[in-house]
């Protein structure tokens, strides 16, 4: 145990040792990535006969893997497991230097393992995700104001939809449980770091790899399937296919490195005294989140793995001439695809559960259920998958199974209802920006999740699938849903982050911009979509301009938001207002770590006695 | 009150240490086999819809049973002698040179298998089929399993020879090993299995 004190130890600079780990960094990993990229390129040319589309797929494909190998490579990813190999450990100088004892911004820019470090780049990449899905989400909006529009041809619209649609999961898989599953979640938990650092590290710089190769998709023609690529119509699509082949790819694995870290974190590495019935909910939620994406995800990049071959080397899974069948891409897509939406909603809500006591000054009622509230979620959302396959044609006698699982759902997302409403009922609201959140997700999840049931009942949907009714159902729950939790998190742990307040005026217009119209645009679509407008078509008929319209105003508001929440989160991150280190009275602790957080969280090790939800009770 | 302002670093007991990485390891062993899983679905589904007749190539060639079992063999046999060799440590240095060897040798066969793959189209190129299709992926899922497999036992067996492999972290990690390569082998025998049931 230390008894070192802090502001000498941040002061000194350890002499770094002199191994390769001291050279290598982002710039180093991107050199490396384009000529592993370019040399894979042009083996392949010289090969392969460019002319044939299998060929080329195969040689795009295998080049952007290279990229992403050696940026691995050149930004040390591989040194720990090579020095394992070899028989010689890093030493401890060499982890802390790893771990950027003494190194300033440069961190940010290296393989580091200081799950500080990974919390705060995973919420630079998310934020610019959300701005890329964002601003194609504003071009898809723009292109419908009117019918006959034009704005942009049929096949560009084709692929902003599906790259806004992939880019946007992506985004949200990872907005809470990325940054604040990272920085958040183990200081909450009384550890030191993350289980395993390195992983820590490589789970964050695979994913950083897969962005430029999902933009690539735009130089070679774009993604026509949306982002569920079915098959065989992702099998005969164009270069762009095989970018977003590669990042599911790349994701599959990233995710899968982060599940098992944040899991065995959350098992193993509580503070004394942190009882299953201590931990606070959030940590619940996102554990929970991560663990069920390690069995679905693999099912995704499986069939992902299975376009790749078809694409690349001519093999047969999707091509019913050749034995093949598309129905068995919708199985695998949607084993996974049902369980990541919850994948994406469970930490928006533990968000919001971990913040409705904090402000409405009430103990969580109950904790018991919101755990059994979130159990339940899990396990039948494994059970659902054929909800998305009605009309597919699949054992229709089936049909009738599946909607009563899906229906089922809805009551342990009721559970989750009645948990947040039972804590505020009672409670004396404080309404601070993060509150807002609580409220907004009341509202928006019950038109997600009752829209949710129509979908579900078979008939209902026969008329609905296909249509833009499904489009406005699945953004209320991920958008209306899960992306406000995850603001309302930024707001609230945003002084633990940057040692600043997010500027509250600021906020709340965004809050209230991105809502108004966030319901204005997506009641818009319900309505678009009961006419029978039908989702991911350039154009549309003369009946449903008044809805679109309707639309694509709430859209601007929305975007008009968004950019508010952009500025002031730089504004205030450069010079908002200095925060003390307990600014809600929360009782979670990592309220109880001074900013700027010593690199080991804790000088000594915490002991938790009782829950943290205990206001209002008389202290022990 | 230390003085001194070099930084010690915090260490978990060994034991705390090894048994997180165990855990680490298994939820890897579950992401792992659900994607055996989705193979091996995927395998059977193809197989019983048989869509247009087109599970198995024209002439009905398929691979042998036996040739399945054969490339699932060295899993077999790596995971018993580095499971035996980490229970009886002093006979560690001989086994995880048996571990490694065999495991390259399953690497190579199973290199050269999927290199001369029979099954293919004369003409517009491309695999005769699902059957073909699926044998490939396994295949291609089991050598990418020897790799892995081979990296690990290639460690174990230089450490083991540096003498790195001391102390009861290290123990830890040689046990943790022991599980992720009887699930290799599991997988294999699972793969074999499944391309047991070819034929319609
Ligand atoms: C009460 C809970 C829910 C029920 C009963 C439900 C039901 C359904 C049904 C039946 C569909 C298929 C519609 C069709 O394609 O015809 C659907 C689509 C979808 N749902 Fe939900 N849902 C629920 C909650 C959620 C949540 C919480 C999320 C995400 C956080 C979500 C995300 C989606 C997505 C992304 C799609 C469309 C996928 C696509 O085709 O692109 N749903 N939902
Ligand atoms: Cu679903």
């Amino acid at each position: 145990m230390t008894t070192l004190d802090h502001a000498k130890v941040s002061e000194s600079r350890p002499n770094p040792p002199k191994s390769l780990i001291t050279k290598l960094n982002m710039g180093t990993g991107m050199i490396v990535g384009i000529v592993f990229a370019e040399v894979m390129y042009f083996w392949g040319k010289s090969m392969w006969d460019r002319q044939e589309a299998v060929m080329e797929n195969r040689i795009l494909t295998l080049s952007m893997f290279a990229w992403c190998i050696g940026f691995l490579i050149g930004i040390g990813a591989f040194i720990g497991p090579f020095r394992w190999l070899i028989g010689k450990d890093l030493t401890d100088e060499e982890q802390l230097f790893l771990a950027g004892k003494g190194q300033g911004v440069s961190r940010y820019f290296r393989y580091c393992t200081d799950h500080k470090v990974v919390g705060i780049q995973y919420l630079v990449g998310v934020m610019v995700m959300l701005g890329a899905g964002g601003t194609m989400a504003m071009m898809i909006r723009t292109n419908l104001i009117t019918p006959g529009s034009k704005w942009v041809n049929a096949e560009i619209y084709n692929s902003l939809v599906g790259l806004h649609g992939i880019t946007m999961i992506v985004a949200l898989i990872i907005v809470s449980t990325g940054p604040f599953g990272n920085f958040i979640l183990p200081i909450m938990i009384g550890a030191r770091d993350m289980a395993f650092p390195r992983l820590n590290a490589l789970s964050w710089w695979l994913l950083f790899t897969a962005i430029p190769v999902l933009c690539s998709a735009w130089f070679f023609g774009g993604i026509p399937t949306g982002w569920t690529a079915y098959a065989p119509l992702s099998v005969q699509a164009g270069g762009g296919m095989n970018a977003f082949i590669v990042t599911i790819i790349i994701f599959a694995i990233s995710s899968a490195i982060a599940g098992a870290n944040i899991t065995t974190t959350v098992v193993t590495m509580r503070a004394k005294g942190m009882k299953w019935n201590r931990v606070p909910i959030f940590v619940i939620g996102a554990t929970i989140s991560v663990a069920m994406a390690i069995p679905a995800f693999p099912s995704f990049m499986a069939s992902q793995m299975m376009a790749a071959f078809d694409r690349t080397i001519g093999t047969h899974f999707y091509d019913a001439e050749f034995g093949g069948s598309g129905w068995l891409y919708a199985h695998l897509f949607w084993i996974m695809g049902h369980p990541e939406v919850y994948v994406i909603l469970i930490p928006g809500v533990a968000i919001l559960m971990e913040i409705a006591p904090v402000f409405a000054r009430s103990p969580l009622f109950s904790y018991t259920t919101a755990v059994v509230g979130l159990a339940g979620i899990v396990g039948l959302s494994f059970l659902v998958w054929a909800h998305h396959m009605y009309i597919s044609g699949w054992l229709p006698s089936l049909n009738g199974p599946f909607m009563v699982t899906t229906e089922m759902i809805s009551i342990p997302t009721g559970l989750l209802f009645l948990v947040l409403l039972g804590t505020i009922w009672r409670g004396r609201p404080w309404m601070k920006l993060p509150m807002l959140g609580v409220y907004a997700l009341l509202w928006n999840f019950l038109i997600g999740g009752i829209t949710g049931i129509y979908l579900s009942d078979v008939p209902a949907d026969d008329y609905l699938h296909g249509s833009m009714f499904v489009t406005a159902h699945f953004h209320y729950t991920l958008m209306g849903a899960a992306l406000t939790g995850a603001i309302a998190g930024l707001a609230y742990w945003f002084p633990k982050m940057t040692g600043r307040m997010l500027d509250e005026r600021s906020g709340y217009i965004s809050f209230w911009l991105v809502q108004i119209g966030f319901q204005v645009l997506f009641l818009g679509m319900f309505a678009a979509g009961s006419q029978g407008q039908p989702r991911r078509v350039a154009d549309y008929e003369q009946a449903f301009a008044t809805s679109d319209l309707i639309s694509t105003i709430g859209a601007y508001l929305v975007g008009i938001g968004m950019i508010v929440l952009l500025y002031s989160v730089v504004h205030s991150w450069r010079k908002g207002k200095i925060a003390p280190m307990n600014p809600w009275g929360a009782k979670t602790l990592e309220w109880t770590v001074p900013y700027p957080i010593y690199l080991e969280n804790f000088h000594e090790a915490p002991v938790v006695t009782s829950d943290p939800y205990g206001y209002g009770r008389s202290e022990k | 009150m230390s003085t001194s302002t070099e930084h010690v670093m915090h260490h978990d007991a060994p034991e705390v240490v090894g048994r997180r990485e165990r855990l680490g390891v298994r939820l890897i062993i579950v992401a792992d086999g659900a994607f055996i899983f989705a193979m091996i679905f995927s395998y059977f589904y193809l197989r019983n819809l048989n869509v247009n007749n087109g599970w198995l190539p024209a002439d009905g060639h398929t691979f042998t049973v036996s040739s399945g079992w054969l490339l699932a063999l060295p899993f077999i046999i790596a995971a018993i002698s580095h499971n035996f060799g980490q229970k009886r440590r002093e006979s560690m240095g001989v086994l995880s040179i048996v571990t490694f060897v065999v495991l390259a040798i399953g690497l190579v066969m199973q290199w050269s298998q999927l290199s001369n793959m029979p099954f293919m189209l004369a003409e517009e190129g491309g695999f005769e089929g699902a059957y073909a299709s699926m044998a490939f992926f396994l295949g291609g899922a089991n050598l990418l399993h020897y790799v892995l497999g081979t990296f690990v036992a290639l460690g174990i067996a230089i450490r083991t020879k540096r003498g790195s492999s001391t102390g009861t972290h290290e123990t830890w990690r040689l046990r943790t090993a022991g599980s992720w390569f009887t699930w290799l082998a599991i997988s294999a025998v699972a793969c074999a299995i499944t391309t047991s049931f070819a034929a319609v």
